[in-house]
């Protein structure tokens, strides 16, 4: 699509309001044989029931559901179709319609954004999203394998069998473009390894020095294995309501102002160019001097369309005028430190060709403008794929509802994963945060969701 | 009458937990349909793309990978050959692929621009270091032909 008509760029609107309310995760692993997938799923939804603080008992919330989402990315991981039959029975909500949602790397967005149309249409009014991904049957080669499978696989997943290296040849042409310097990508691997580090249900927390990962070794030039995305097994789930359903549960729902959806190509190869899409905070003066002998085209090999075209609906929608001002926390799909920098621009951190200024200037650390990731991200945390936009909503939820200690620092929660609370501890709640945004992505950008969390005022 | 137990054994690899090793190694019979004029070319060393024929089109370069009908405006194509030299777009080695890739580990991968098409076809580079900007012409696998993507590279011009 490159000329818009007018129904293309329709703002979403939601016929009645939409909250979310609980949120509940597992711990993240590379391999978790202990728990079979329907046991994870049912330890993330008693985590929703039980710890949320809701004012209802989990049978009350039992007998309020009339509609399930469920978000699991690659049958070919779990090895079992039409998991979510199962996986619902063994909830126990038979005979209850649902519905399983696949976006490649976006599902959990896009399972978040099918129960907040059920919720906003007037269809259901309690909705459970439940994602997950058991990526362990597999060697991690062949795991690289079934990822590369959505890559178009007639003409691209012959070449490499490997996303990491369709990430990578983004990432040469980014840098070709804008000049980032390594150090400026390491910072966000390293950022990310450290947040990591106050969560009970990280993958790989770690404390990294930038010449740590500009030394670690390489996947696909130039991306080292520290600036990947972890491959887990886990799961998430998010609670979402209609207004009084809502108000009935918690003293503390959070508004879902927005969430939208854009797409692109599945093949990078096949964008073509075409004119900037505007976000509200900025203007054509804003590109005058973007365009010039290595930057010739746009969106190219170096930003995203799928992702503006979410942030622009979901920005209308909610009435954004400048994220870095109006957010007061993030959470992208940082699957490479490169898509990360990617992403900052497409949803107008900062213009076009300065992404590396977001991390730079520290804006998006802790205490910064706008705190990044403080969940530990795709990179210290999670991908456990149909889980993630769930997980990266409910860590939202959390800090929106000043919950971040009670759900990351109880030593007991540490213990439960046989882990020990680090003695160096340190809370990443964002104090007096009212709105959140959060990036769901799949692909090379086929499929992104961006969606907009609020404290109701 | 009583019917003998499997005499096909699942492998146990743990114990507590339960962990049983399931092979898979059945095959897929995969039709490249429309897009098969283009895997044939590569035989006869031809790059084949595909072009709009509706003269309402508002694109009008080719398509390659080649697509049966246009997404812009849903009309069938017609093939035509498409450059054989290029320019490199971007390029990555990939240092640790996945199961499956039959290149060794240090292939360059590259992203192809050629004129008058309107995609940067994704291949790989058979020889010489790559960079962006650098010419490279297309090279073919007509001897011994794996039936895939992979039966075109290209080299530097």
């Amino acid at each position: 699509m490159i000329h818009f008509g007018k129904g293309n760029l329709r703002i979403p609107k939601f016929e009645r309001p939409v909250y979310v309310v609980a949120g509940g995760l597992t711990d993240y692993r590379k391999r978790y044989p202990e728990k079979n997938t329907c046991q994870l799923c049912v330890e993330a939804l008693r985590m929703a029931v039980e710890e949320n603080d809701l004012k209802v008992d989990p049978e009350q919330v039992r007998r309020s559901v009339n509609w399930c989402v469920y978000s699991q990315f690659a049958d070919h991981f779990g090895d079992q179709l039409l998991a979510a039959a199962k996986v619902h029975d063994y909830l126990g909500f038979d005979p209850l319609g649902n519905i399983e949602v696949k976006t490649g790397g976006a599902t959990g967005g896009s399972g978040v954004l099918a129960a907040a149309q059920a919720v906003a249409s007037g269809y259901a009014s309690c909705v459970p999203v439940i994602g997950w991904e058991r990526m362990d049957e597999v060697a991690t080669k062949v795991g690289n394998s079934y990822i590369a499978s959505a890559a178009c696989k007639d003409f691209e997943s012959e070449l490499g069998w490997m996303y990491a290296a369709y990430y990578a040849l983004m990432a040469q042409r980014y840098q070709f473009e804008n000049s980032v310097p390594r150090e400026t990508l390491a910072r966000i691997a390293c950022k990310n390894h450290e947040y990591a580090c106050s969560s009970p249900y990280a993958q790989n927390p770690g404390k990294y020095t930038i010449a740590d990962v500009l030394n670690n070794e390489i996947v696909s030039h130039p991306l080292a294995f520290l600036e990947c995305c972890v491959m887990s097994v886990g799961a998430a789930v998010l609670l979402v309501c209609d207004e009084e359903t809502a108000h009935r549960f918690t003293d503390q729902p959070i508004r879902l102002s927005a969430i939208c959806g854009g797409s692109h190509t599945l093949r990078t190869a096949d964008r073509r160019a075409m004119p900037i899409l505007l976000l509200p905070n900025e203007t054509e003066a804003t590109y005058k001097e973007y365009f010039g002998s290595r930057r010739t085209d746009w969106p190219g090999f170096s930003s995203f369309l799928a992702s503006r075209m979410a942030a622009y609906l979901a920005y209308h929608m909610a009435g954004i005028k400048d994220p870095l001002e109006d957010f007061d926390l993030l959470e992208t799909h940082d699957a490479f430190t490169i898509s990360d920098v990617q992403t900052y621009e497409d949803i107008g951190l900062r213009p076009y060709g300065r992404g590396r200024e977001f991390i730079e200037s520290g804006d998006a650390y802790y205490e910064g403008r706008l705190p990044t990731n403080l969940s530990g991200g795709l990179i210290g945390t999670m991908h456990a794929v149909g889980a993630t936009g769930i997980f990266q909503l409910v860590e939202l939820l959390w800090q929106l509802q000043g919950k971040y200690d009670k759900f990351h620092g109880d030593a007991k929660r540490w213990t439960r994963y046989g882990k020990t609370k680090p003695a160096d501890w340190r809370s990443l709640q964002v104090k007096n945060a009212r709105r959140g945004c959060a990036i769901s992505h799949a692909g090379t950008g086929s499929h992104v969701t961006c969606a907009i969390l609020e404290k109701p005022s | 009458m009583s019917i003998p137990w499997p005499s096909t054994v699942i492998e146990q690899l743990e114990q507590d937990p339960f962990v049983i090793r399931n092979p898979k190694t059945w095959s897929h019979f995969h039709s490249y349909g429309g897009w098969g004029r283009f895997f044939n070319a590569l035989r006869q060393s031809k790059l084949m793309g595909t072009r709009c024929r509706n003269r309402a089109c508002g694109e009008k370069r080719l398509w390659l990978p080649p697509r049966c009908e246009c997404p812009d405006c849903w009309h069938e194509m017609e093939w035509a050959e498409a450059p054989q030299t290029g320019r490199v777009f971007t390029w990555s080695v990939v240092r640790y692929p996945g199961e499956l890739f039959k290149l060794p580990p240090g292939t360059p991968l590259i992203s192809v621009e050629l004129e008058g098409v309107c995609t940067k076809l994704m291949s790989w580079l058979k020889e010489g270091e790559p960079q962006i900007g650098m010419k490279v012409r297309a090279v073919f696998n007509t001897q011994r032909p794996t039936n895939t993507i992979l039966d075109l590279a290209w080299v530097p011009a």
